[in-house]
């Protein structure tokens, strides 16, 4: 079978075209939710029931649709959650896989400590700008996406975004 | 600082505005800094959940959510919706085929001929119904109310219905009265077979049944070549006087009053349907009666 790139001629009801929407959007869909509300096992579970919706529906949602489907319920279905704890941040990096040769032990400790510090960073920011960062950053949504998703203006994202980067700029440069 | 753009290291994230652009925008310092933090935050990423027990999960959910959902799945679905489908082909072929699709109706005072597929001819006496099947060639039966004459083409069975009985032909000519509480088939060609109830007829040429109020009587006796109607004439012998009178008043539609005594009068005579005074004449005459036609209609009195 063949996946069309932009998923015009593919059925959602076919589970391989469903499993490549799901390997696509899964984490960003499930971190969203981990961050916002900072409970990464309802995150799981709530982004699990948004795909099992995409799925009930699939019939009548393109694959190119998918992201913003999924984004939308997961939203909805999270509207009766309450957050955790506000003050724990369950935010975590890893490195990305990279070539052997650079794994010196300094090296190691040096990205070991660097990676603390974006966390600390990172997990400092207000919680707006926090969301539309990591979602930009590191779940690779375009500005566009993600004011669709929170339903607020992309000058709002972007701005959101120049403060967040700001802040943490400051924030490691004190350190 | 550009007071324009107050997003600017978003835009530079973004690819929007390049390296020279957000020099000028920020100290050289302050430039540095932000470059070694993309650069950073390159070499990072967010944990990935574990794809396979996420999807595993879905799966599970989806499963018990289509049992639950009382077995509808997709596939029971598929085979509803063809069953419906066949269903709904099957009855629209019945349909097409049994049901009395066409119904031809005639007004007061007019007669009206149907030619049929199978080349039969009905003729309609006024205010009188007739309704058949589209697939005509196939199932030779239509329904009447009211009166017709029938010329029927050699061929399968060929079923008048009726309120009051069925009559069944192979090819003939013949007239069937429907109307309440009187019933009459004159067989002008052929043979015809009337049954009505647990009563049977064969008619042959010239041949006539009649029942008033469900009791039967055997005519053979007036000769004419056609039901007088079909020359605009109404023809009756021994006939209730209500039948009459119903049958003036589908030719005019104009109510008509007359004494009760006229009730069991059996009417002998002709009326044209062409002519209202010479028809009001034609009825009250023979029962020694004076009359009045009147706009909305028509007093007989004695």
């Amino acid at each position: 079978m063949t996946l069309s790139k932009d998923g015009a001629a593919d059925c959602l009801c076919e589970e391989a075209v469903f499993k490549s929407v799901f390997e696509l959007n899964f984490k960003a869909v499930r971190n969203f939710l981990a961050y916002r509300y900072k409970n990464s096992e309802s995150a799981d579970d709530m982004a699990q029931n948004a795909f099992v919706i995409l799925w009930e529906n699939c019939g009548s949602i393109k694959p190119v649709q998918a992201k913003q489907f999924l984004f939308t319920t997961a939203i909805r279905l999270s509207l009766n959650v309450i957050k955790h704890n506000k003050v724990v941040s369950n935010f975590e990096l890893q490195s990305r896989p990279k070539n052997a040769n650079s794994e010196s032990p300094e090296f190691l400790l040096e990205e070991a400590e660097l990676k603390k510090q974006l966390e600390k960073a990172i997990s400092a920011l207000p919680e707006k700008q926090r969301e539309v960062f990591i979602m930009s950053r590191f779940e690779d949504l375009t500005y566009n996406e993600i004011a669709t998703v929170l339903g607020v203006s992309v000058k709002a994202v972007e701005k959101r975004m120049h403060l967040a980067l700001q802040s943490i700029r400051k924030i490691l440069a004190a350190v | 600082m550009n007071k324009e753009n107050k997003h600017y290291l978003a835009d530079w994230m973004a690819n929007k505005i390049t390296d020279d652009e957000l020099k000028r925008l920020v100290t050289e310092d302050e430039f540095l800094q932000f470059k070694k933090l993309r650069n950073d935050l390159e070499k990072f990423e967010t944990k990935t959940p574990d794809l396979e027990f996420n999807f595993n999960k879905i799966k599970e959910k989806m499963a018990h959510k289509e049992t639950v959902k009382t077995k509808s799945t997709k596939v029971i679905r598929l085979v509803q919706l063809t069953a419906i489908a066949a269903s709904l082909l099957l009855a629209f072929g019945l349909f097409q085929t049994f049901y009395f699709s066409n119904k031809v109706t005639s007004d007061y005072g007019v007669t009206k001929t149907v030619q049929l597929k199978d080349q039969s001819k009905v003729t309609l006496n006024a205010k009188s119904e007739l309704s058949y099947p589209n697939q005509f060639e196939w199932n030779r039966t239509l329904k009447l109310k009211g009166e017709a004459y029938f010329e029927v083409r050699k061929g399968s069975t060929f079923t008048v219905e009726t309120a009051q009985g069925t009559v069944t032909v192979l090819g003939t000519k013949f007239n069937v009265i429907v109307e309440e509480d009187f019933f009459e088939v004159h067989c002008y060609e052929g043979k015809v077979l009337v049954v009505s109830g647990d009563k049977q007829f064969v008619l042959t040429k010239d041949k006539s049944v009649r029942s008033v109020r469900r009791a039967f009587t055997l005519n053979e006796s007036y000769v004419s070549p056609l039901p007088t109607w079909m020359n605009r004439e109404s023809s009756f012998v021994n006939v209730p006087f209500d039948v009459v009178i119903q049958k003036f008043m589908a030719q005019y539609n104009k109510k008509v009053d007359y004494p009760p005594a006229f009730k069991s009068v059996k009417f002998t005579g002709t009326f044209s349907n062409s002519n209202i005074e010479t028809a009001v004449k034609s009825i009250a005459i023979p029962l020694q009666a004076n009359y009045s036609i009147r706009a909305e209609k028509i007093v007989l009195f004695e």
